[in-house]
C-alpha cells in the first residue's frame, strides 16, 4: 500500500545529509585507524566511550518500546515508530562493536596474560574469562537485536495490514523481553564498563547505566520528533500535550538518575571499604573531580530546576534545549565512566575521543535516516492511534 | 423556585439541574462569561474539557506545600549540620564532619522534605476544603442525591459578589436549568 506524503519521510528534507553522514563516518574512521596505530590504548578507551554513549541511547529506546507495549500505553503510539527506529540501531551497533574485539586486552586489562597471576583476578576467573565474556556479549546483542527487530517488524506489518493481531504479538514480545533485557543491561554494564577495573564492584552499576540510558533516549526522541515537526510532519498529530508528557518523563528520569547515582555514591562513601572506594577516589581527585562536580550540577541540578515548572515543558523549543543539554551531560557521564581508567593522573582530552563520537555518531545517523524512510513515520493503522492523537493531560 | 434546607438559616446558594454533560460544560462557560466566580458544577463522572470551561483559579496549595517542604528541609539542615559541625565535631568511621559530611545528610534532607510536604499537603487540603464536617448544605437538596447516578448540577454560592437570589435563579433557568432551588444551610 502507498503512504500519503505526510506519512512518509522525504529525503529531500535532509538534502545531501545522508551522503554527508556517510562521508563524515568514513573520514572519522580513517582518522581513528591512524589514531589506533599511533596509540592503541587511547583508541580503545575513546572508542568504548563513544560506543557506550550511543549504545545507551538505543538501549533506552528499546526499553521505552517494550514498556509501552507491556503497559499498553496510549499516549506514545504516535511517536513509537521513532523509538523503534532508534532501537533498531542495535544491528549497526553490533557491527560497530567489532573494533573493540581487536583491542580487547588493551581495554580490559584482565584479559592481559601479564595480569593472570593476580590473586583477585584468579578469584573472579570463573566469570572473567575470555570465552564466557565473548559468549555473553553475543547473547546481549542477540537479545537486543532480536527484541528490537521483532517489535519493529510487527509494528511495520500493521501499517500494511491494520491487523490488531500485530499489537497482541508485540505485547507478547514485550513481555518476553522484559527480564532478558534487564539481565542483559546489567551484565553488559558489568562486562564492558565495570570490568575496566577488575578490582572494583558495585551492585547498582547496571541500574545506573540504565537510568542514563532511559533519560538520554527520551532526549533523542524529543530532538527527532521536533526535527520532523520542523520540516512539516506530525501536523495535528503531535501537540504540546505530547511534549508535556515527554517533559514530565524527562524530569522523572533526571530525578531517577540522580537517585541511583547518589545511592551508589553514598553507600560506597559510607561503608568506606578500599575495594569499593577506588572508583570514586580516582574520579574525585584533581581535574577529574572538577568534571565529577560538573556532572552532578549539570546532569541533575540544572535540568531539575529547568524542568520543575510546568511552563517550559509545553514548549518544544525549550524542551529541545534541555534535551540537548542532558545529552551533553550524558556524554560527560559516560566519559567519566571510561576515560579515568586510562588517564589515572587527571583529565587529558584526546582528539580520538571526538573522532570516535563522530565516527559512531555519523554512522548511526546514516543508518537512522535509512530506517526513517523505510516505513511510515508513525504507526498509521495502530488501533490506538486516534486516542494517542487526542491526548489530554 | 423551590427551597431546600432550613429557610431561617443563612443562604448557601442557588442550584439547578441540567440535562447532560454537554449542557453542563456550556453552562459552566456561560456562568464564567457572566462574571460569576463562586460557582461549581457536579456530575456523576469527570467531564472532558470541564477544567477549561470552569477556569478555576490555580490552587494556592502548591505554594503552601512548598513552604512546608522548605521547613522540613531547613529543619533537617539545622538538625544535622549544627550537631556535626558545632556541638559534636567528631570524626566517626574516618569520615569528615560539618559540611564535608554532606553525603550522609542527603537521605534525611530528602525524607524530611517529603514528610513535611506530604503532611502540609494533606492537612492543608483538608483545611481548605473545610473537612471534616458533618453535613454539607447541598445535601439538604433532595434532588442533589442524583449526582452520584444521573444528575448534572450547577450551583452558584451566595458568597459570590454578583449573587442575588432571584436574578441568579432566573439566570440559571434561562440557561436551561430545571428544578431551580434555593439552598439554605441546616
Amino acid at each position: 500500500m502507498s503512504l500519503r506524503p505526510d506519512q512518509k519521510f522525504d529525503y529531500r528534507h535532509v538534502g545531501y545529509g545522508f551522503l554527508a553522514a556517510c562521508a563524515l563516518s568514513a573520514l572519522a574512521f580513517f582518522g581513528l585507524l591512524i589514531g589506533a596505530i599511533l596509540d592503541v590504548r587511547q583508541f580503545a578507551f575513546s572508542y568504548l566511550f563513544a560506543f557506550v554513549f550511543f549504545f545507551t541511547i538505543s538501549l533506552g529506546a528499546l526499553f521505552w518500546v517494550i514498556v509501552h507495549h507491556a503497559v499498553d500505553a496510549e499516549w506514545s503510539v504516535v511517536m513509537r515508530r521513532q523509538l523503534e527506529n532508534s532501537a533498531c540501531l542495535f544491528s549497526a551497533l553490533a557491527v560497530l562493536f567489532i573494533p573493540l574485539v581487536f583491542v580487547a586486552p588493551d581495554l580490559w586489562a584482565w584479559m592481559d596474560p601479564a595480569n593472570a597471576g593476580n590473586p583477585v583476578l584468579q578469584e573472579k576467573a570463573a566469570y572473567l574469562n575470555r570465552p564466557f565474556f565473548w559468549g555473553r556479549t553475543l547473547v546481549y546483542f542477540a537479545v537486543f537485536i532480536g527484541s528490537a527487530y521483532l517489535l519493529r517488524a510487527y509494528s511495520v506489518a500493521q501499517d500494511a495490514s491494520g491487523s490488531v493481531r500485530c499489537t497482541i504479538y508485540n505485547r507478547r514480545v514485550a513481555f518476553a523481553s522484559i527480564v532478558p533485557l534487564a539481565l542483559c543491561v546489567t551484565f553488559a554494564a558489568v562486562d564492558w564498563l565495570m570490568s575496566l577495573d577488575w578490582h572494583w564492584f558495585s551492585t547498582i552499576w547496571g541500574v545506573y547505566l540504565f537510568a542514563g540510558a532511559a533519560l538520554s533516549s527520551l532526549c533523542v526522541l524529543v530532538l527527532v520528533v521536533t526535527a520532523l515537526r520542523s520540516v512539516g510532519y506530525f501536523k495535528g498529530l503531535i501537540t504540546e500535550e505530547h511534549y508535556h508528557i515527554l517533559g514530565k518523563l524527562l524530569l522523572a528520569f533526571t530525578i531517577f538518575w540522580a537517585y541511583i547515582g547518589f545511592s551508589q555514591y553514598m553507600l560506597i562513601w559510607y561503608a568506606n571499604i578500599p575495594e569499593e572506594t577506588s572508583y570514586f577516589i580516582l574520579r574525585n581527585t584533581g581535574s577529574w573531580n572538577v568534571l565529577s562536580i560538573l556532572l552532578v550540577v549539570g546532569h541533575f541540578v540544572v535540568p531539575f530546576l529547568l524542568l520543575l515548572p510546568s511552563l517550559g515543558k509545553r514548549r518544544p523549543g525549550f524542551l529541545c534545549g534541555v534535551a540537548g543539554w542532558i545529552l551533553a551531560m550524558h556524554l560527560l557521564d559516560v566519559y567519566l565512566m571510561v576515560l579515568p581508567e586510562l588517564h589515572r593522573t587527571g583529565f587529558r582530552p584526546s582528539i580520538l575521543d571526538l573522532l570516535a563520537v563522530l565516527a559512531i555518531g555519523s554512522t548511526l545517523v546514516a543508518v537512522f535516516l535509512k530506517a526513517l524512510g523505510d516505513s511510515a513515520l508513525y504507526p498509521i493503522r495502530d488501533p490506538r492511534l486516534q486516542q494517542s492523537i487526542d491526548l489530554q493531560n | 423556585m423551590d427551597i431546600a434546607g432550613n429557610p431561617s438559616s443563612p443562604l448557601y446558594g442557588v442550584g439547578a439541574e441540567f440535562a447532560s454533560a454537554v449542557d453542563l460544560v456550556r453552562v459552566a462557560k456561560e456562568l464564567r462569561a457572566a462574571g460569576y466566580e463562586s460557582f461549581d458544577v457536579f456530575s456523576p463522572f469527570p467531564i472532558h474539557g470541564m477544567d477549561k470551561a470552569v477556569q478555576s483559579r490555580r490552587s494556592p496549595l502548591g505554594r503552601i506545600v512548598f513552604i512546608g517542604g522548605l521547613t522540613g528541609f531547613l529543619a533537617a539542615v539545622a538538625l544535622q549540620y549544627i550537631p556535626s559541625a558545632v556541638i559534636y565535631p567528631l570524626i566517626v568511621h574516618g569520615k569528615p564532619f560539618g559540611f564535608f559530611a554532606i553525603p550522609a545528610y542527603f537521605p534525611i534532607l530528602f525524607e524530611t522534605t517529603v514528610l513535611f510536604s506530604a503532611f502540609t499537603a494533606f492537612i492543608g487540603l483538608l483545611m481548605m476544603i473545610g473537612l471534616p464536617r458533618f453535613n454539607h448544605p447541598l445535601f439538604n437538596w433532595d434532588r442533589f442525591k442524583g449526582v452520584s447516578a444521573d444528575g448534572f448540577f450547577a450551583v452558584i454560592e451566595s458568597r459570590d459578589p454578583k449573587f442575588s437570589k432571584d436574578e441568579t435563579g432566573r439566570f440559571l433557568e434561562s440557561l436551561g436549568g430545571s428544578n431551580v432551588t434555593v439552598i439554605h444551610e441546616d
